[in-house]
């Protein structure tokens, strides 16, 4: 086939008429990429949070693109970095902050290494032992930005936003309690110690507990905190007391607090204000005494066992404590006595009398003048002294009573003197050893010896005295009983006589060989045997009649 | 002028030297050269050259295990193998995810600005290196692939799951566009211009 003609035969396109445009709609396709990847890139700047960079002790399990940052168990942020400070003395640690915590970044906010931790008080975060450690946070209540933070050693106790309050208290050292000691309230947990801080002179501790809400609002002005920490043993006046919480404190310390019953339970204290840390509860406790009166007591005996604090009595009931004591030397004898000073509480003892009879005892009491001549006319005209006396055999603890001695000696005392110098009188104490001694000294002289030499003689002619009785009791055994016993021989004799007849009539009789028994046994045999005879006799005339006619048949068998 | 239908390839005469016109057995537009060749696969030379930032920027792996959480970009993947001493691994990597979308793309530009300035020096060799161009783009899928099953194997919740990072579309958008660009190129404009040689 020639070229030519087949190309000549080729048809012809349709022509059209088509606008051609310049530019292609292809075009579009970059310019959506570009839109798209524009689009992706402002958006990873805009969601780019800050790079802030926190300076740890030691990066504990801490890795750069590992380690999160995450506060309320959200991720907030990762490490992207971890080297060491210029110094190599801590750690840096950059990290990139999401952007919607951006705000949180403030300069309070807090930062820490969360890992597993086991302390008394239980396990904590043992999650990260699988899942890795983590860097906690806490937001901070600051609205100044930081972008450079300084980590925390330990997670802190309290998170922002806890609902509760913050109070300091003051204390003198702080014993068994550390970070995280809890606080009680009745035995219920209420809070932690968050923090302590030795005071600007060095003198006392400053101890911040956290109070969970809502125990918090419990925590009033007149509120009083004291140690639960350890076992409390103490021994007093009025014995042995032991006193625990829970186990926990007993490790690990802990605090209680408490408003006095007596105390107005009103007004809520406020946030970070600040008590004093009491040592113990009774100590928190006690009522504070507004009204005191002082008085001093001089005794010439031993104070031993006679401590601060020891009870003051007045017939019996508590009126004071003792406040010092001490020596003191008597100016006019130039003498070295004990010094005993006692506070009386008065209200206490207004507290005792009957309702009717407060008024009249406020009314011996207001004016010093009254309660002068009140006090001068007990003391002075009724005798009241006072006394050490022994409240406990066991521990040796003393403490200073006031009684009536209507006996003793009259004195005058000075009431103008700030702490008038009460009378007393010698304890009753040395009276029972000195009596003691006297028993003993009584006993010393008895004539021991001669009561034995008396006893042993005595004890000789009761056993004289024995012998003879013994004698005269043979004697009544060799005359009478012998006649007695001739006579019971014979009786003997006689009942031997009737046994053996008696025996004999036995076995002839009815001793299971006796002879007449014997030929009754055979007899009744016999009569046995011929009855059953002639009861065979009697049933084979029954069934053979005709037996009788002609004897016995020998066809029985074939019967049968 | 005798014009190949693209569709029919039906031979026919051409209505008129600048617009062929429309074939008489199926009605197909005809072209002398592939419509718009050159705009086109500047176009999607474009679109691809701008993709391949966010394919190579934007992790294509997050791998999440109990104790983090990774995510990877390609470059960071061959820097991983190469670090933990496959080293021929990582180089494979490289070349197929990283240096053969770059040539491909330098190759069809290479292509397109010799046609536009008009030489037609290399001719041969310029043909050659296209058809290596249009055969190695259909491999070029190789990371897309081995990140599908990645995903799809390694999914063990608490322990570990491994999930596509948004620089994979971008990716799978490289490949697919230069694939399209290389089509979209009629090599024979590499020959000259119907007018210019056979005119």
């Amino acid at each position: 086939m020639a070229e030519g003609r087949d190309l000549d035969d080729l048809p012809h396109a349709i022509a059209v008429q088509q606008r051609r445009t310049r530019i292609s709609l292809v075009w579009i396709i970059p310019i959506v990429a570009a839109l798209v990847a524009v689009g992706i890139a402002v958006e990873r700047l805009m969601s780019e949070g800050p790079t802030i960079s926190i300076v740890f002790k030691a990066a504990e399990g801490i890795e750069a693109g590992k380690t999160f940052i995450k506060y309320k168990d959200v991720k907030i942020g990762e490490v992207t970095a971890v080297q060491l400070s210029d110094d190599y003395s801590r750690v840096e640690v950059t990290a990139q902050i999401a952007k919607s915590a951006e705000g949180l970044m403030v300069q309070d906010a807090k930062f820490w290494v969360v890992q597993p931790r086991i302390s008394v008080r239980g396990i904590s975060d043992l999650g990260t032992v699988l899942a890795g450690n983590y860097i906690g946070f806490d937001a901070g209540n600051s609205k100044e930005r930081q972008r450079r933070f300084n980590a925390l050693e330990r997670p802190p106790i309290v998170t922002a936003g806890q609902p509760g309050r913050e109070f300091v208290l003051k204390a003198k050292d702080m014993d068994s309690l550390g970070i995280g000691s809890p606080v009680y309230y009745r035995h219920l947990q209420a809070g932690q110690v968050v923090g302590v801080n030795l005071a600007a002179e060095g003198t006392s501790v400053e101890v911040k507990v956290f109070v969970d809400a809502p125990y918090d609002q419990y925590v009033r002005a007149s509120t009083r905190f004291w140690n639960e920490s350890g076992l409390d043993v103490s021994v007093g006046a009025s014995g042995v007391e032991v006193h625990t919480h829970s186990l926990a404190t007993l490790i690990a310390g802990g605090l209680a607090f408490d408003t006095p019953s007596f105390e107005s339970q009103a007004d809520p204290a406020a946030a970070n204000s600040s008590f004093t840390l009491y040592k113990d509860r009774s100590t928190a406790m006690k009522q504070p005494e507004n009204n005191v009166a002082n008085f001093v007591l001089y005794f010439t005996e031993s104070l031993s066992g006679l401590s601060v604090g020891a009870p003051v009595t007045l017939l019996g009931l508590p009126a004071g404590e003792v406040s010092d004591v001490g020596l003191d030397i008597d100016p006019k004898t130039l003498n070295v006595r004990g010094r005993v000073e006692v506070t009386i509480f008065p209200e206490r003892l207004l507290g005792r009398l009957s309702e009717t009879q407060g008024a009249l005892a406020k009314s011996l009491g207001v004016g010093t003048s009254k309660r002068v001549a009140f006090l001068e006319r007990l003391v002075e005209e009724r005798g009241l002294r006072g006394q050490i006396r022994l409240s406990s055999l066991l521990t040796g603890q003393r403490y200073i009573a006031f009684d009536y001695f209507p006996k003793a000696p009259t004195v005058k005392v000075d009431w103008n003197k700030e702490s008038p110098e009460l009378p007393v009188v010698a304890s009753s104490l040395p009276d029972v050893e000195a009596k003691l001694t006297s028993i003993l000294a009584k006993l010393d002289k008895l004539p021991l010896e001669a009561i034995g030499t008396d006893l042993k003689s005595d004890l000789e002619s009761l056993g004289q005295t024995l012998r003879e009785t013994n004698k005269l009791v043979s004697h009544i055994d060799s005359d009478v009983i012998s006649g007695l016993k001739t006579t019971l021989q014979d009786t003997h004799r006689t009942l031997a006589v009737a046994e053996r007849f008696m025996q004999n009539a036995d076995t002839t009789l009815i001793g299971p060989d006796a002879p007449a028994q014997q030929q009754l046994r055979d007899a009744l045999k016999e009569v046995a045997q011929s009855a059953r005879a002639l009861r065979v006799f009697a049933e084979d005339l029954q069934r053979h009649p005709e037996a009788l006619l002609r004897g016995r048949s020998e066809q029985k068998e074939t019967r049968k | 002028m005798i014009v190949s239908c693209p569709t029919c390839a039906l031979l026919c005469r051409a209505s008129d030297a600048a617009d062929p016109g429309r074939c008489p057995r199926c009605a197909g537009d005809l072209e002398h050269r592939r419509h718009d060749s050159l705009q086109r696969t500047w176009a999607l030379i474009a679109a691809a050259a701008i993709c391949y930032i966010p394919a190579n920027v934007l992790p294509v792996l997050t791998t999440s295990t109990l104790r983090s959480a990774e995510s990877d970009t390609i470059i960071a993947g061959v820097i991983y193998l190469y670090t933990s001493g496959s080293w021929p691994l990582a180089l494979i990597v490289l070349i197929a995810s990283v240096m053969i979308p770059v040539g491909k793309l330098s190759a069809l530009a290479y292509l397109l600005i010799g046609i536009q300035r008009g030489s037609f020096h290399a001719s041969r060799a310029r043909t050659r290196l296209y058809r290596v161009v249009e055969l190695i783009g259909r491999w070029s899928m190789l990371d897309v692939f081995v990140i599908a099953f990645v995903v799809a194997l390694i999914q063990l919740p608490p322990v570990m799951i491994a999930q596509p990072g948004p620089g994979v579309p971008f990716f799978a958008a490289v490949v697919i566009l230069t694939m399209l660009a290389a089509m979209s190129f009629d090599p024979r404009l590499i020959w000259g211009n119907e007018r210019s040689r056979y005119g």
